[in-house]
């Protein structure tokens, strides 16, 4: 029997920030669960708060109001140090890749373990190791702008695995990639959801997408308005 | 993060930015060259000098000179002026009696010429117990062929290695037994008239070089201090040179105190150690200020560096949040940045070291075609020894060129580092 604990809950989150001399409410209270081994979908319009939502999540930000816990801590209580270290227990993938377009595939994934202190040998071969589970072992030693667009989300998902997180949160994954490719890319994720048991926190505004995941979450105007379970 | 991932990090950022990272490189190796070849140059010129005057200054002696001043001139043109106190050739009595003092002799000298033939050459003609000369100068006042006369009252001359081989190719101007006229302008009879003797050269000295500074010198020509009397018509002597039982500061100071006190304190003392001394301070006034103006052009390099890694951090902004957002710390980011300037600083200082110190040592091999065995601080009539500078790197230049460089190009890394370690991850991710 697998323990299932819970890895990410927001209560009550708002978050206002100043556009120009404008307060924006971008979360008007959102109440979130999501426990180990779940593959969660966020969906909405641009606007409608969800990427503030995933920066709160990633604890890239913090809320203006209410909790957002991750792994029951409440992240208004870290320092800039202990957020830091909080990231790195978070695989981000984000919608352009962001990979570090001077590295190869090989090295991108070695430097987000190279932030975690990992051994010089032990990051070559997870890295290898990661890159065999996305499929492109073959193409370890290219740079980004040698890589398809879909290669290049396949190693940031690599990257994203590469220091064990507790789940992956992704951005709009395939919004920059055909839909084809799109395909292949949720392939993988939903295999690595269903086979190595990760848990995923999946932001889009594409509704096929989140009928893949097992629960889809409908945002609007900064509070979850429907929840979805496949 | 490991300071090894750091650094190999930073440098793979510099290598992305080859030609951007070279010329902010070439700032700091400009700036880190024109400080170590000033200041090697610099030691290289203190260190001739020294050794220079150490050669012709014997440190167990001291020269008293009518008046005060530095009185560094062997030209017979000593600082009478001011109290109109003069030094004769019988104050050696005085300055004898004083404890410590082996002896001390007189010295008259004046500019004049020396004619061989047809040919006239400038000359400084001093007048010097010979005797006691060579007793004091025992390693410079050495003959190369003929024999210094020692009978005081022999009128023959000696001369200096550059009076008898003036251009260094052995052409002789004169040499021993040859037939010399002795001129001196004397410029206080009325009507003014050339004095003129002629004499015999009784030796040729061994090529001395240094300044001689009261001791012998290459471009002198040597008379008996009695024929000097009669010659200039006059007991006035310029300097008096005090040869000292030994060359202890003590014995130095006691010694020179006596004979200030003797002439009422207006005869001048000099001694080699106070000489170096002086020296000494006034170089390092020169190595201070040219020190100072080559350390403007690292400030210079070093606003290059800032300005470059402001740029470089805001091409970099997205970047930076990328690294925050894989769990990078706000100092691992200082770090990152602070070691690409350390890197620039360390490439950029041993370049500048190197090539510095190529440029001392060219700019001393043309400084000595150019100088072409001329006088460099003419203190002497004709020709001296050739003078080479031999630029010298200490350690202290060496170490304090890196360290200046490395230390200039963090400095002025520190505000871009710390504005990037201050970047939110959220805005940084956004940044276009």
């Amino acid at each position: 029997m697998i323990l299932v604990t819970t890895i990410v809950e927001a209560v009550n989150l708002k978050k206002t920030y100043m556009l120009g001399k404008v307060p924006v409410n971008a979360l008007q209270g959102v109440n979130l669960k999501v426990e180990s081994g779940d593959f969660l979908a966020v969906l909405g319009p641009s606007g409608s708060g969800k990427s503030t939502l995933l920066n709160l999540i990633g604890a890239l930000d913090k809320p203006t109001e209410g909790k957002m816990l991750i792994e029951g801590v409440d992240i208004s209580t870290l320092n800039d140090n202990q957020l830091a270290d909080l990231r790195r227990r978070i695989g981000f993938v984000f919608q352009f890749f962001n990979l570090i377009p001077r590295f190869t595939a090989r090295e991108n994934i070695e430097l987000s373990m190279s932030i975690a202190d990992v051994s010089r040998a032990e990051r070559r071969k997870q890295a290898e190791d990661l890159l065999e589970t996305v499929g492109l072992k073959e193409r370890m030693n290219h740079k980004p702008a040698e890589l398809s667009g879909g290669e290049q989300q396949r190693v940031a998902i690599a990257r994203a695995l590469a220091n064990n997180p507790r789940f992956l949160l992704m951005d709009e994954p395939t919004g920059n990639i055909d839909s084809k490719t799109a395909k292949d890319i949720i392939g993988l994720v939903k295999r690595l959801n269903e086979e190595k048991g990760v848990t995923i926190i999946m932001v889009t505004h594409d509704q096929r997408l989140a009928t893949q995941a097992k629960r889809a979450v409908q945002m609007f105007d900064g509070v979850i308005t429907r929840e979805i379970v496949n | 993060m490991k300071p090894r991932d750091v650094f190999s990090y930073s440098f793979s950022a510099i290598r992305l930015r080859k030609l951007r990272a070279g010329l902010t490189t070439l700032g700091v190796v400009i700036g880190i060259a024109a400080i170590v070849a000033l200041l090697s140059i610099t030691q290289g010129l203190q260190d001739t000098i020294t050794v220079q005057l150490q050669t012709g200054f014997a440190t167990d002696t001291l020269i008293v000179s009518p008046g005060g001043g530095f009185g560094l001139g062997a030209e017979g043109a000593m600082g009478t002026a001011g109290s109109g106190f003069k030094l004769f050739v019988n104050d050696t009595q005085t300055i004898n009696e004083i404890e410590n003092v082996t002896m001390s002799i007189a010295i008259i000298q004046k500019v004049g010429y020396i004619r061989f033939g047809e040919t006239v050459r400038t000359a400084t003609i001093v007048g010097v117990e010979f005797a006691n000369y060579t007793n004091i100068y025992s390693s410079t006042f050495v003959a190369e062929s003929g024999d210094i006369p020692l009978n005081p009252e022999n009128e023959t001359v000696v001369v200096g290695k550059r009076v008898s081989d003036p251009w260094k190719n052995g052409t002789l101007f004169c040499d021993v037994n040859d037939s010399v006229e002795i001129i001196w302008p004397n410029a206080t009879a009325r009507p003014p008239r050339n004095e003129t003797y002629t004499s015999h050269v009784a030796a040729v000295l061994k090529e001395i070089g240094g300044f001689g500074v009261g001791g012998p010198s290459d471009s002198s020509v040597y008379i008996s201090l009695s024929k000097a009397q009669s010659f200039f018509g006059t007991d006035e002597c310029d300097m008096i040179i005090v040869k000292l039982k030994n060359d202890d500061k003590a014995t130095i100071d006691s010694v020179s105190e006596a004979i200030k006190e003797a002439f009422s304190n207006e005869a001048s003392v000099m001694s080699a150690t106070a000489v170096l001394n002086i020296l000494s301070s006034v170089f390092s006034i020169i190595t201070l200020f040219l020190g100072g103006i080559a350390a403007i052009s690292l400030l210079v390099a070093g606003i290059g560096i800032m300005n470059i890694m402001i740029v470089s951090l805001m091409e970099r902004t997205r970047e930076i949040g990328i690294l925050k957002a894989l769990g990078m710390k706000s100092r691992t980011v200082l770090l990152v940045f602070l070691s690409e300037s350390v890197i620039i600083g360390l490439i950029g200082a041993t370049i500048g070291i190197a090539s510095g110190w190529v440029l001392a040592n060219v700019v001393s091999v043309a400084f000595a075609s150019f100088s072409g065995g001329g006088p460099f601080m003419g203190n002497q009539a004709a020709g001296t020894s050739r003078m080479t500078i031999t630029p010298v790197l200490t350690p202290t230049v060496f170490l304090g060129a890196l360290s200046f460089g490395v230390g200039v190009s963090v400095i002025f890394a520190l505000y871009p580092a710390w504005r990037a370690s201050k970047l939110k991850p959220v805005e940084a991710l956004r940044y276009e």
